[in-house]
């Protein structure tokens, strides 16, 4: 967790800059359109920029403070750099990247080192050179050597933008990975809402050069967004499930879904029982029922709970709870009013198996 | 082997050589420093500095000798600063020719270190600095092993530079045998005395092979470039 104190000001010709957050958090997300401050924002995090006024605390620690004449040079600000397009170091090899930072190479050999290599999947692409590497893979490298720097916190810069969807998604889920399993702290820029209402934990929104909103990512997304349309584009549930069985005849896998009954059919694989799987389901390829259909082809009737119900421009996002699982599923407010859906209330939650698309690890 | 030059022929070659790498080591990191700035820093000072830096190449040759050696003659204020520092003048001796070369090839020099150091992406050094590396390393580090296959043309084209430096030597340096007489101007005077022209051609060839083999040498240079240099394709897919 990270106490991020930020109160700045920065005028670039035109445009100005007003932000103040006060924020505890582990993952503070930025969102807003392009033009909206989000890069400058970061820049004046970074050091890349001196704000015209203002202070910047993180931890208690003050890395710029423009009445006392602090600046902290980018090198000691312990802030890493992951960015769009993923900036690798053309002339080093993945390994040369991975092991960059002061004091990589010792982390890279340390126990966590090998549990990072494993979770981003770089074991097999260490000796090759940047030129030779997908999208993908370049930004699970910048992704790599961002956290063997040892950073106070990375800074992710729109890091899936230039991802097709499903490397997009399998990105997020190894952030979010990285969030629960090496506890680092992040500030995560982007403009997908969808992408918010998944990694971070308090959401502030720009629009031109103001703060707009700052909370929850449900909260901050449904004060901006009733002016924006595609809010919800691209909405995904990202799950980590165990292995529970194979069913070769029916062509299923089965995976635990927090303890008996609850358990999701996916297309079968060959993964061993007790393996974990990414898996992602779309918020809206998932259906809801009062009562258990009876003779139906979808393979997963999950007994659900309602949690929240929040209206997201002119669509209803509604969280469910299935077992220990938490998913989000679209909805007209028309459904909702139909099936008398509210918080807390228990659903049938329908979902093909093969809308449950298998995640690259 | 002697490729047919006499003693006094390889002298001239030899002082060339010499005089070359002398102004090549004395001008290369206030280049590069300079080539920095004009690459990565802001603000109106930056137009005129670069324009001062290519005038060299524009003006004639001659010209900047005399303007050389007005600023550096025995009367000048600086010619004085040198005779009292080393005891000698400046002016009319080897020390002049390096003077020579470095102000004739410094624009080579600080153009080719300005266009590598531009090649490289601003953005990659601040990453490397989020990294926690410091400016010094970042430069070490990410910029000039970027920058390097540039520089080293820019190099090669200050050192051609020099050996071919007639003009501004002949003004401030003169022309003393064994001191200051350097391939082109032993050309030179060997085509001004009967007889000599046999002998003028030999060094001329000589002078030839040299320039060629530099050109060769930065072309093979800006095609590594190519391969290596190049950022990676910003694709979207594998």
């Amino acid at each position: 967790m990270t106490h991020f104190e930020i109160q700045l000001s920065v005028r670039r010709g035109r445009f100005q800059l007003d932000v103040q957050v006060d924020a505890k958090t582990w993952v503070l997300g930025i969102f807003g359109p392009s033009g909206s401050g989000k890069s400058t924002l970061l820049d004046a995090l970074v050091g890349g920029l001196r704000p015209d006024s203002g202070r910047i605390a993180l931890d208690g620690e003050v890395l710029f403070d423009r009445a006392a004449g602090r600046h902290t040079a980018t090198h000691r600000r312990g802030l890493a750099l992951v960015p769009q397009d993923p900036l690798l170091f053309p002339h080093l090899s993945v390994r040369g990247n991975l092991e960059y930072a002061p004091g990589a190479r010792q982390r890279l050999r340390a126990s966590h080192g090998a549990e990072l290599l494993a979770v981003l999947g770089l074991e097999p692409l260490l000796e090759r050179v940047p030129d030779q590497l997908s999208g993908g893979e370049r930004q699970r490298v910048a992704l790599g050597r961002a956290v063997l720097a040892g950073p106070r916190a990375l800074l992710l810069d729109e890091p899936l933008a230039s991802l097709d969807q499903p490397r997009a998604r399998a990105i997020l889920a190894l952030l979010l990975e990285l969030r629960s399993r090496f506890e680092l702290p992040m500030v995560f820029v982007s403009h997908q809402p969808s992408e918010h209402l998944l990694l971070s934990e308090t959401c502030l929104a720009l629009d031109a050069g103001r703060l707009v909103a700052i909370g929850s990512p449900l909260e901050t997304l449904r004060r901006v967004a009733p002016t924006r349309h595609s809010a919800l584009d691209g909405l995904d549930n990202l799950l980590s499930l165990p292995v529970l069985e194979h069913d070769p005849t029916g062509g299923l896998t089965w995976l635990d879904l927090g303890g008996a009954p609850h358990r999701l059919a996916i297309p079968r694989c060959s993964a061993a029982p007790g393996d974990k799987l990414r898996v992602g389901v779309l918020a809206e390829d998932i259906l809801l029922a009062r009562e258990r259909p009876t003779a139906i082809s979808a393979r997963n009737v999950l007994e659900a709970r309602i949690t929240t119900l929040e209206p997201i421009g002119e669509e209803i996002l509604a969280q469910l709870r299935i077992g220990t699982a938490g998913l989000h599923v679209r909805l007209t407010p028309s459904a909702v009013r139909e099936l008398g859906l509210e918080p807390g209330g228990p659903v049938i939650a329908l979902i093909k198996s093969t809308a449950c698309h298998r995640l690259p690890s | 082997m002697t490729l047919g030059f006499s003693p006094e022929e390889w002298r001239v070659i030899a002082l060339s050589i010499r005089v070359a790498l002398f102004a090549l080591g004395i001008a290369l990191l206030p280049a590069l420093l300079l080539a920095r700035w004009l690459a990565r820093g802001h603000g109106p000072w930056r137009t005129l500095v670069s324009g001062l830096v290519l005038l060299p190449l524009v003006l004639p040759p001659v010209v900047t000798g005399y303007l050389a050696l007005l600023a550096f003659g025995r009367q000048s204020p600086l010619g004085q600063l040198w005779h009292r520092l080393f005891g000698t003048h400046l002016s009319f001796s080897t020390s002049a020719c390096v003077l020579a070369a470095i102000i004739v090839g410094f624009p080579l020099l600080v153009t080719g270190a300005r266009l590598a150091f531009e090649g490289v992406d601003p953005r990659l050094e601040t990453v490397s600095r989020s990294l926690g590396r410091g400016r010094l390393a970042t430069l070490m580090r990410v910029t000039l092993p970027l920058s390097a296959t540039g520089l080293a043309s820019g190099a090669i084209l200050f050192t051609a530079r020099a050996l071919g430096e007639f003009g501004a030597t002949i003004v401030l340096a003169g022309n003393m045998p064994g001191e200051t007489r350097q391939i082109p101007l032993a050309v030179y005077t060997l085509l001004n005395q009967p007889g000599g022209e046999p002998r003028a051609l030999r060094l001329a060839a000589f002078s030839a092979v040299l320039s060629f083999a530099a050109l060769l040498a930065t072309a093979a240079l800006s095609a590594t470039r190519r391969r290596v240099g190049s950022s990676p394709a910003r694709g979207v897919s594998p």
